[in-house]
C-alpha cells in the first residue's frame, strides 16, 4: 500500500518562491552585486582609463599619482588600466569556459539519464574518469602543448576538462526526474524524445544548471589564474592571472609594489566569491533544506486557566495552539485543542491529511522543530507540565514516560548502525548500561512484537517495511512508558501487515496497560480498535466520542459524511458521494465553523458568523457543531437537516458534474445527512 | 478446469475485447538467463468494451508493471497484448505508435508527481490534442470542454493554473482530463485514488464511473483496496507476487473469495461497515522474494491450507462457477475428493 | 566483493586513460615537440640527449602510431619514463622519486588535516545553524575557497618571510641542515613547511567546511534524527553516532572526487615556495619544455590521486553497511 501524503507547504506562487527567496538572502544580493560591479568595470574600461593596458610608455614602478592611480608596472604599463581591461578577459574566461563546461555537463547528464542502459553506463564511466583525473596538472600538461593563440585555447581546455563534476550532479537529478510520473505521462501522451528532454525535463533542472554554471565559472577563473601564473597559455594577454604572472616575474613584491600583486589576486578572490555566493544561493532555492532563514513566531501564552488537575487523566492537553511561521504568515495548524487520555486507553485521532494530526502529536511530545512552535495552551503528563520542562529534564522523561512512533517509520532507523545498537541506545540513554540486561530486554522486546531475535544484528536496510515498523514499536516499548503516541504507524504498509501489527499493538497494550494515542487518516480502522475517537478538521477537534458511539451515532456532519465516504465491503453496491470541496487554508483566520463550506447541514447566519464552541451531544460525546447548540432555535436546525439532501446536490455540482444520469442505472444513494 | 482467458474471442462474430493480454511476463534486471525480479509472471486476462476490471494486490505484486507493460512503457519479456483485437508489436514507432497512444491512455497514482510543475493545465491538456491532431473547434474551447467534463468548472480559471496551485483531487481530475483528451478506448488507472484523501476519493471514483458510462470506455482500475475495487469494477482480478490468483465478477470475488490469499486480504482489510469487531487474521511470513519465487504456488509458504501438492508446480486456474476462477488446488476435483470434500476455502 | 572489483576496474581504466592522454597530447600538437625542444636547447643538447628524445617520442623507428603506443605502454609498465631533458641525463624516474616524498609529506598531510579541520568546522556550522557564529563561517569559507592558492601563498611569503623574516623564503630544507633525521634537520624541515602548510590549509579548508555543513543539514532533517532526539539520547551521542557517521559518508566521497583539484592547487603552492616536490618539478618541466618529465609527473600525480580514491572507497566500504551489501 503506498499512500503518499500531500506536500504540506503552504500555497505560494512560483515566482514568489524562487525570485523572492533569491533576493531575500543577503548572500545572493551580495553575490549579484559584486558580479554586476565587475561586469560594469569591464564594460566601462575605456571610460575609466585613458590608457591602453599594454602600452609601455611610462616609467617603471611609479607610485600612486593622479595620472596613475595605481602606479605603473615594471614594464611601464598603467596598473589601473591593466586591472580594468584585465577584468574583460577574466570575465570572458569565466563565462565562456563556464558555459562550455555547463553545456557539456547538461548534455552528458541528460543523455545518460534519458537513454539509460549502455549509454548511461558509458557516460557514467567517462564522468568518473574525468572526476578523478587531477584537473590542473592535466590542464597544465594540455596547455603546455598549446603555444600562443590568445585566451581561446585556454578557455577551451578549461571548458573541456571542467564538466565532469556538474555532469555527475545533473545526471543524478535527471535520473530522478526520468522516474517521475509526469515523464511517463508525457510518453503516454505520445510526446517525442526531444520534447520530453527539452520541454519536460530541462526546465525542471534550471536551478541546478544555474548553480552548476556558477560553480564551473569559479573553477574556470581560478584555473585561468593558475595557468597564467605559471606562464602556460598566452601571457601577452592582459588578464588578472597574467598580471600576477608579470608581477611575480618582475619581482613586484621585492620592489615594494605589493598592490600590483594584491589587487588582481583579491579581485579574483572576490569574483570567485560572488560566483560561489550565487551558486550557494541558487542551491538553497532548489534545495530549501539548506536555507537557514528563521522566521519568528509569537511566544507561547500559557493556558488561561491552570489546567484542572484532571482526576485520573494520564495526559491532558488544554487549549493547545500550534503554528508554523511561513513567509505568508502564521499557519495555525492546531487550534485550541483540548483532549485527555486515560490510563490504559487507546485514543484514536482521525482526520484528512493536513488537518494537524502530526502537528498535534509533535507539539504534545515537544518534538516540534522550527518553524513550528506552540502558541498557547498546556500539555500535562501525569500532572507535569511538559511544555515547561528544561531541555535536560525533557531528555530524561522522554521515552521513559512517553514514546513516539513516527509516520515515516521506514526512515527512522539510522542506516549505519545495527538494529541492536539502536534498541540499546534508547535504554542506555536512560541509565540501563549492563550488557546482559540490555541483551535480555532486547530479546524480550523482539519476542513481544514478533520478530526473530537474529534480526538484532541486522542493519535497517536488510528488513522489510513491516519488520522495521515492528522494530520501532519494540524500541518504543523498551522502557515501558505510560504513553505511546503513534502517528500513522501503519499507513505505508500493506493491509495484511497492517493488520498483523495492529493485532500486536493491541495485545501489547492489553498486557502492559499502556495508553496509546493512535493517529491515522483511516477512520474505518480507528473505529475498530480505539476506545475513544477524536475527529480533527482544520486544526480543531470537531468531535470526540467513544468508538462505539461514534460508529453508531456520529454527531458532527463531517464525521457523518466521512463515515459515508468509505465504499462498503458488503451489501448492495450503491453510489455514494464523498465530501465536496476542500478544507480551508490554515493560514487564514477562520470565522465560525471551518467545515461550513462543505457541510450539508449548515445553517447560514449561524455557523459562519458565531465563534465555534464545543457542545455536549450525549454522555462522553462532544461535537463542535451548532446543531448541538441549545441557543440555536430548533426550527433553524430542522430546516437545515431537512434541506440537506437538496443542498448537497447543489454544493456537489461545483465539484462533480451532475451524476443523475448514471445514478438512474444504479441504486440511489442513501442521504448522507439522514443517518444521525 | 478450463482456462477461460485462453478461450476468449474465438467467436469471430463477437466484438473484439478492448484489451486482451495472454501469458504476459516481465523480468527486471535479468543478466542472461539468470536472476532478475519476476515482477509479472504469466498473466492473462481481458477487458470487454465498456467494462471496468479491478486489479487488486499488495504493493510490489506487479500491478503497476502490468499497466506499464500495456501502456508500452516497458517491453514484455514474454506474452502478447492485443488492443481491439490487434496484437501490439514489441517495437512500435511513428504512426503506429501514435495510433496506439490514442487508444490506450493512463492515469497515474500520485497527482503530485504526474503533472509537470512548470506547465499550466492548458499546456498539459493541449499536448495530446496537438499530437493526435484532434481538432473539434478551437484549442481553448476543447480544453474548456475537457475541464468541464472532469468537473473543473469554470474552466477558464483552471486552465491557467499550475499543478501546485491545485488540490490533490483537482490535480487528479486534470490527470483524468489529460487521459480523456485523446479519446481513448482503454484507460489504465494506476491507483488513481490512493494518494487522495478519503473524503475526495469517492468523488474521483464517481467521476471515472460517469465517464465510463458516458463514453463506453474500458478501464483497468488498479488498487490495493478491496472495497474500492468492489465499488468501481465489474470484474476483479487478484494478483499475488506477479501471479494472477483469482478473477471473476466483482461481487463474486470479493463477497465470496475462493483463493486463500484473497480471503486473507479480505479479512485484513478495515471494514467500516462490519462494526467494532476486529477480525483476527492468521497469516505467517511476508511476500516472497521475487528473485527466488517458490517453485509451486507463490502463496504456499504463507497459506493456512498448504498441502505438499502445492509445492509441485504452479496450480492452474480452476473454474468455481459464475465466471469466477481461482488458482488453488483446493478447487481441484481430485484433491477435493481426497480431502473429503471439505474445501477450506470459505 | 562486486563493489571493490568495480572500483578496482575504474582505477585501472582511469589510469589507462591518464597514460593514453599522456601519449596522445604531444601528438595532437601541430609540429613535433622534439623539434620545439631542439630549437630551445639549440647547441646545448648533446647528441645522446637528442637520441634519447627521439626514442622517447618514437621518432627514431618511425613505427606505426599503434606500435609506438604499445611500446610506450610497455615502458610505463616497466617504470621506464625515459630521461629528463632539462636535467639530462638523469632518468625521469629519479627526479620523480626525489620530489615525491616532499609532495606526499606536504600535500598529503595538509590535505588530510584540512579535510579533518574543515569537516569539524562544517559539523559545528551545520549543527549549530542559526547561531551567528555558525552562520558567519559560511561566507568566510566561500571567500577563502575562492582565493587563488598561489596568490595567498605569495602574500604569506611577502609578509612573513620577506618583511618579518620569520620563515625562510624558499626550499624544503636549509642548505646544510645537518644529518638527515637529526633534530636540527627536522627543525629546518618544519620551519620551511610552515608557510606552505598554512597556505594549503587556509585555502582548502573552506571547501570541506561547506561540503560537511550541507551534509549535516541534510542529515539533520532526516527522520532518524528526530527519532534519536525523541528517544532522549544525549546531544553528544546524537552528534557522534547519528550526525557525524551519516554526514561523513558523502563527505568522504566528495573528498575523493575533489582530490584531483586540491592536488592541483597544492602544486602551485610548491611553486610559490620553491618547495622541491612534484609540483615544483612539473613547473620546471613546463618552463623548460621538458616533456618527458612533465608527462611522468602527470602520470604519478594521477596515480597518487587514484590510489587515494581507492582508499576512500575502501573506507566507505568499512563505514557504510549498505555498500557492504552491494546496495549502492
Ligand atoms: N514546516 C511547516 N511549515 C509550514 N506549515 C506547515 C509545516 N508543517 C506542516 N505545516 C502545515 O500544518 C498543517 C498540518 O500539518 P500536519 O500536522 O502534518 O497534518 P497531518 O499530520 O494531519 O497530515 C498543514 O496544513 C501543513 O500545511
Ligand atoms: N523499473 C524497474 N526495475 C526493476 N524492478 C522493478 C521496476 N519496476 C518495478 N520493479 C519491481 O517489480 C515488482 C513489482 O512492482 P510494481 O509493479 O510497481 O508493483 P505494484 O504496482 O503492485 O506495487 C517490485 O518488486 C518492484 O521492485
Ligand atoms: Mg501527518
Ligand atoms: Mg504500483
Amino acid at each position: 500500500m503506498t499512500v503518499i501524503s500531500a506536500p504540506t507547504a503552504p500555497r505560494r506562487t512560483w515566482k514568489n518562491t524562487a525570485l523572492g527567496r533569491f533576493f531575500s538572502s543577503p548572500r545572493s544580493v551580495l553575490g549579484a552585486g559584486l558580479l554586476t560591479l565587475f561586469v560594469l568595470l569591464a564594460l566601462l574600461a575605456p571610460v575609466l582609463t585613458p590608457y591602453r593596458p599594454n602600452s609601455m610608455e611610462f616609467d617603471a614602478f611609479m607610485g600612486f599619482s593622479a595620472q596613475h592611480p595605481l602606479g605603473t608596472t615594471a614594464l611601464g604599463q598603467d596598473i589601473f588600466a591593466q586591472f580594468v581591461y584585465g577584468a574583460r578577459l577574466t570575465l570572458l574566461v569565466g563565462f565562456v569556459a563556464g558555459l562550455i563546461a555547463t553545456f557539456l555537463s547538461v548534455t552528458f547528464g541528460l543523455a545518460a539519464a534519458y537513454f539509460g542502459g549502455r549509454i548511461d553506463e558509458a557516460i557514467n564511466t567517462l564522468i568518473n574518469v574525468f572526476l578523478v583525473l587531477p584537473g590542473l596538472p592535466l590542464i597544465i600538461v594540455a596547455a603546455a602543448f598549446i603555444r600562443g593563440g590568445g585566451v581561446w585555447p585556454v578557455i577551451l581546455v578549461i571548458g573541456l576538462t571542467g564538466w565532469a563534476f556538474g555532469a555527475r550532479v545533473l545526471r543524478s537529478q535527471a535520473l530522478a526526474l526520468r522516474e517521475r510520473d509526469f515523464i511517463a505521462a508525457a510518453v503516454v501522451s505520445g510526446e517525442g524524445a526531444l520534447r520530453i528532454i527539452f520541454v519536460e525535463m530541462l526546465p525542471n533542472m534550471a536551478g541546478l544548471i544555474a548553480a552548476n554554471f556558477f560553480g564551473a565559472a569559479l573553477y574556470a577563473v581560478l584555473s585561468e589564474a593558475a595557468l597564467s601564473f605559471i606562464g602556460v597559455g598566452d601571457v601577452s594577454q592582459v588578464t588578472w592571472g597574467t598580471m600576477l604572472y608579470w608581477a611575480q616575474a618582475k619581482g613586484a613584491l621585492l620592489q615594494g609594489a605589493w598592490w600590483w600583486v594584491a589587487l588582481p589576486g583579491l579581485s579574483i578572490a572576490l569574483l570567485g566569491t560572488s560566483f560561489a555566493f550565487l551558486n550557494f544561493a541558487v542551491d538553497e532555492i532548489s534545495n530549501p533544506r539548506l536555507a537557514g532563514g528563521r522566521l519568528n513566531l509569537p511566544s507561547r501564552v500559557p493556558a488561561a486557566v491552570a489546567a484542572p488537575v484532571a482526576g485520573d487523566a494520564l495526559l491532558s492537553i488544554t487549549g493547545l495552539d500550534v503554528g508554523y511561521a511561513a513567509p505568508t504568515g502564521v499557519v495555525r495548524a492546531v487550534r485550541d485543542v483540548t483532549l485527555d487520555v486515560q490510563p490504559g486507553e487507546l485514543l484514536g485521532v482521525a482526520g484528512e491529511s493536513g488537518c494537524g494530526k502530526s502537528t498535534l502529536a509533535f507539539a504534545a511530545t515537544r518534538l516540534l522543530d522550527p518553524p513550528g512552535g506552540v502558541l498557547g495552551g498546556s500539555v500535562r503528563l501525569a500532572g507535569r507540565d511538559l511544555l515547561a520542562l528544561s531541555p535536560e529534564e525533557l531528555r530524561r522523561v522522554r521515552w521513559k514516560e512517553f514514546s513516539i512512533v513516527f509516520q515515516a517509520s521506514m526512515n527512522v532507523l539510522n542506516p549505519v548502525l545495527t538494529i541492536r545498537e539502536q534498541v540499546y541506545d534508547a535504554m542506555q540513554a536512560h541509565g540501563v548500561t549492563d550488557r546482559d540486561r540490555l541483551n535480555t530486554r532486547a530479546r524480550e522486546l523482539f519476542d513481544l512484537v514478533g520478530i526473530q531475535t537474529s534480526y538484532l544484528d541486522a542493519y535497517p536496510h536488510q528488513l522489510s517495511g513491516g519488520m522495521k515498523q515492528r522494530v520501532v514499536i519494540a524500541i518504543a516499548l523498551a522502557l515501558e512508558p505510560k504513553l505511546i503516541v503513534m502517528d500513522e504507524p501503519t499507513t505505508a504498509l500493506d493491509v495484511v501487515v497492517q493488520r498483523q501489527i495492529l493485532q500486536e499493538i493491541n495485545a501489547v497494550r492489553k498486557r502492559l496497560g499502556i495508553s496509546i494515542i493512535f493517529i491515522t487518516h483511516d477512520l474505518s480502522l480507528l473505529v475498530e480498535m480505539s476506545d475513544r475517537v477524536a475527529i480533527m478538521y482544520a486544526g480543531e477537534v470537531v468531535e470526540l466520542a467513544p468508538a462505539h458511539r461514534l460508529y453508531a451515532h456520529p454527531a458532527h456532519p463531517y464525521t457523518q459524511q466521512l463515515m459515508n465516504s468509505f465504499p462498503p465491503m458488503t451489501g448492495p453496491r450503491t453510489r455514494r458521494s464523498g465530501i465536496p470541496g476542500r478544507p480551508p487554508s490554515l493560514s487564514a483566520e477562520i470565522i465560525g465553523c471551518p467545515f461550513f463550506e462543505r457541510c450539508n447541514t449548515r445553517m447560514p447566519g449561524v455557523c459562519d458568523v458565531q465563534p465555534l464552541q464545543t457542545f455536549p451531544v450525549a454522555e462522553n460525546q462532544t461535537a463542535a457543531c451548532f446543531l448541538y447548540d441549545p441557543a440555536v432555535p430548533a426550527a433553524v436546525k430542522e430546516s437545515a437537516v431537512k434541506d440537506s439532501a437538496d443542498r448537497a446536490g447543489v454544493v456537489r455540482a461545483g465539484a462533480v458534474r451532475d451524476s443523475q444520469t448514471v445514478l438512474a442505472t444504479r441504486p440511489r444513494p442513501s442521504s448522507p445527512g439522514g443517518e444521525s | 478446469m478450463i482456462q477461460p482467458e485462453a478461450a476468449i474471442s474465438t467467436d469471430p462474430e463477437a466484438v473484439p475485447h478492448t484489451l486482451e493480454i495472454v501469458g504476459l511476463r516481465k523480468v527486471f534486471g535479468a543478466r542472461g538467463n539468470a536472476g532478475g525480479v519476476v515482477a509479472v509472471n504469466d498473466v492473462s486476462f481481458s477487458i470487454a468494451r465498456g467494462e471496468v476490471l479491478g486489479l487488486v494486490g499488495e504493493s510490489g505484486s506487479g500491478k503497476s508493471t502490468i499497466a506499464r507493460l500495456i501502456a508500452h512503457l516497458h517491453t514484455p519479456t514474454a506474452g502478447e497484448i492485443r488492443v481491439n483485437g490487434q496484437p501490439v508489436p514489441a517495437r512500435l514507432r511513428g504512426a503506429a505508435l501514435r495510433h496506439f497512444r490514442r487508444q490506450v491512455q493512463m492515469i497515474f497514482q500520485d497527482p503530485y508527481a504526474s503533472l509537470n510543475p512548470l506547465h499550466p493545465v492548458r499546456y498539459t491538456l493541449s499536448r495530446p490534442l496537438k499530437i493526435h491532431r484532434l481538432s473539434r473547434g478551437t484549442m481553448d474551447a476543447q480544453i474548456g470542454a475537457l475541464l468541464e467534463r472532469v468537473g473543473l468548472a469554470p474552466a477558464s480559471t483552471y486552465a491557467s493554473k499550475r499543478s501546485f496551485e491545485l488540490s490533490g483531487g483537482q490535480r487528479q481530475r486534470v490527470g483524468i482530463a489529460r487521459a480523456l483528451a485523446a479519446s481513448p478506448d482503454l484507460i489504465l488507472a494506476d491507483e488513481p485514488t490512493s494518494a487522495l484523501d478519503v473524503s475526495i476519493r469517492l468523488d474521483v471514483m464517481n467521476l471515472m464511473l460517469d465517464l465510463k458510462d458516458q463514453e463506453g470506455l474500458s478501464m483497468l482500475f488498479i488498487t490495493h483496496d478491496l472495497a474500492g475495487a468492489r465499488y468501481m469494477s465489474d470484474r476483479v482480478a487478484v494478483l499475488y507476487a506477479g501471479t494472477l490468483v483469482e478473477i471473476g465478477p466483482a461481487t463474486e470475488v470479493i463477497d465470496r473469495p475462493q483463493h486463500p490469499y484473497t480471503q486473507l486480504l479480505k479479512s485484513a482489510a478495515p471494514k467500516p461497515d462490519a462494526g467494532l469487531v476486529p477480525e483476527e487474521i492468521a497469516a505467517r511470513g511476508e511476500v516472497p522474494d521475487l528473485k527466488a519465487l517458490p517453485p509451486g504456488c507463490p502463496f504456499e509458504p504463507r497459506c493456512p491450507h498448504a498441502m505438499p501438492e502445492c509445492r509441485s508446480g504452479l496450480p492452474q486456474m480452476y473454474d468455481v462457477g459464475h465466471g469466477h476462477t481461482a488458482r488453488c488446488l483446493l478447487h481441484d476435483p481430485a484433491i477435493r475428493l481426497n480431502r473429503g470434500g471439505a474445501v477450506g476455502a470459505g | 566483493m562486486l563493489y571493490l572489483l568495480r572500483k578496482l576496474g575504474i582505477f585501472v581504466f582511469t589510469l589507462w586513460v591518464a597514460a593514453t592522454l599522456n601519449f596522445i597530447l604531444p601528438r595532437l600538437v601541430p609540429g613535433d615537440p622534439v623539434s620545439v625542444m631542439l630549437a630551445k636547447y639549440q647547441g646545448r643538447l648533446d647528441p645522446s640527449a637528442v637520441d634519447a628524445l627521439k626514442i622517447a617520442y618514437g621518432l627514431n623507428d618511425l613505427g606505426s602510431p599503434v606500435a609506438q603506443y604499445f611500446s610506450y605502454l610497455g615502458n610505463l609498465v616497466r617504470g621506464d619514463f625515459g630521461r629528463s631533458i632539462s636535467l639530462f641525463p638523469t632518468p625521469v624516474i629519479d627526479v620523480v622519486l626525489r620530489g615525491l616524498p616532499y609532495t606526499l609529506g606536504l600535500v598529503g598531510i595538509t590535505t588530510i588535516l584540512s579535510f579533518l579541520l574543515g569537516s569539524a568546522l562544517g559539523l559545528y556550522s551545520g549543527w549549530r545553524r542559526g547561531r551567528a557564529g555558525a552562520d558567519a563561517v559560511v561566507p568566510a569559507a566561500l571567500f577563502l575557497n575562492s582565493m587563488p592558492y598561489f596568490w595567498f601563498g605569495l602574500l604569506l611569503l611577502y609578509v612573513f618571510a620577506f618583511q618579518l623574516k620569520w620563515f625562510p623564503l624558499s626550499g624544503a630544507l636549509d642548505p646544510f641542515p645537518g644529518d638527515a633525521f637529526s633534530v636540527g634537520w627536522w627543525g629546518s624541515l618544519a620551519r620551511h613547511a610552515v608557510l606552505p602548510v598554512l597556505t594549503i590549509l587556509v585555502t582548502s579548508v573552506g571547501g570541506w567546511l561547506i561540503t560537511m555543513r550541507n551534509n549535516v543539514i541534510s542529515v539533520a532533517s532526516e527522520d532518524y534524527l528526530a527519532f534519536a532526539r525523541a528517544k532522549g539520547l544525549s546531544e553528544r551521542r546524537i552528534v557522534n553516532r547519528y550526525v557525524l557517521r551519516n554526514a561523513l559518508l558523502p563527505s568522504f566521497t566528495a573528498f575523493g572526487m575533489s582530490l584531483g583539484f586540491v592536488v592541483g592547487g597544492s602544486i602551485l603552492t610548491e611553486i610559490v615556495f620553491s618547495y622541491p616536490g612534484l609540483g615544483y618539478y612539473l613547473y620546471q618541466s613546463v618552463t623548460n619544455l621538458d616533456y618527458p618529465l612533465m608527462q611522468a609527473i602527470f602520470f604519478f600525480i594521477a596515480l597518487a590521486v587514484l590510489l587515494a580514491n581507492l582508499l576512500v572507497d575502501l573506507l566507505n566500504l568499512i563505514l557504510d553497511p549498505r555498500i557492504r551489501e552491494g546496495r549502492v
